[in-house]
């Protein structure tokens, strides 16, 4: 593998795990094939190390620091039902595009890209709206914090829609 | 949780036929002996057909070292090798004779189908 796509793909993991085991798995990566099937597999691995740290998921100790509170499924869930919404309406863009039309093709029905998109905008509030009330008192900063990103992943994946009037 | 890649092909196809479950293949392949990563990976397509990703192998041995099971030798250069502790040789060894009754009873099962 190209050594500065190894490097690269050993800054997906966190860094307490990087100070143990970077170097060595650097040399790994730059031995190894490097298709495209070992990068995915390696960013999967790194996303998953970040989610589930092995190594420095004790050395936060603090539960209301923004990390650990960006790792419960209320914190995190809403902004990947966002960027999920996002995708879906860049992939649906691109199948538009490829099939023709200047974007994304629009259906009598709405289709199931848009219920799709509305199903993944809804179910959000309510957790969002959990996560405040839980977190707001705990650890108002980086709650608020928190709030923001996915009130502005909601915004990106709504944008779309609002600017194109899809 | 996290999967393999580079399945060897057999008759049988990709997904039949090869175990994959990462940190017990790292404990059997480092059962033979202390490894590097490359090692280790080479060792468990000869051992069961399974190349496991790199993201993958890390990943178990992550876990393995923090939970005892394994332990870094000296760096050479900048290859790591591990080897296999003596809590690691227990549990590989239970989980085996795990394995081994399941794949007993399973068999019995199927011959009397």
């Amino acid at each position: 593998m190209n050594p500065r796509l190894a490097h690269l793909l050993v800054r997906l993991y966190p860094r307490a795990w990087r100070e143990r085991y970077g170097a060595e798995f650097e040399e790994l990566l730059e031995d190894g094939d490097g298709g495209l099937r070992t990068s995915a597999n390696v960013i999967w691995s790194a996303l998953w190390e970040r989610i589930v740290p092995t190594r420095g998921g004790n050395m936060d100790p603090d539960p209301n620091s923004f990390r650990a509170i960006l790792k419960h499924p209320s914190a995190f869930l809403p902004l990947a039902m966002s960027l999920t919404a996002l995708a879906m309406l860049g992939l649906a863009a691109i199948d538009g595009v490829l099939h023709g039309a200047h974007g994304i093709v629009r259906e009598p029905d709405e289709g199931t890209v848009a219920h799709l998109w509305q199903l993944l905008m809804t179910v959000q509030m309510p957790i969002v709206l959990f996560f405040a009330i839980k977190w707001l008192r705990r650890a108002p900063r980086h709650t608020l914090g928190i709030l923001a990103l996915q009130a502005g992943a909601w915004l990106a994946s709504c944008a779309p829609v609002y600017f194109l009037n899809l | 949780m996290r999967s393999t890649l580079n399945v060897v092909k057999t008759e049988e196809g990709p997904e039949m036929g090869h175990y994959s479950d990462p940190p017990l293949l790292v404990l059997a392949s480092l059962a033979s002996g202390p490894k590097h990563g490359h090692a280790m990976i080479d060792d468990i397509v000869r051992l069961c057909g399974t190349r496991l990703g790199p993201g993958t192998l890390y990943g178990a041995i992550a876990r393995l070292e923090q939970q005892g099971w394994i332990e870094p030798l000296p760096a050479e250069e900048r290859r790591q090798p591990y080897r296999i502790t003596g809590e690691g040789v227990r549990v590989l060894r239970a989980k085996l004779t795990t394995l081994q009754q399941f794949t007993k009873a399973g068999l019995k099962r199927l011959e009397a189908l």
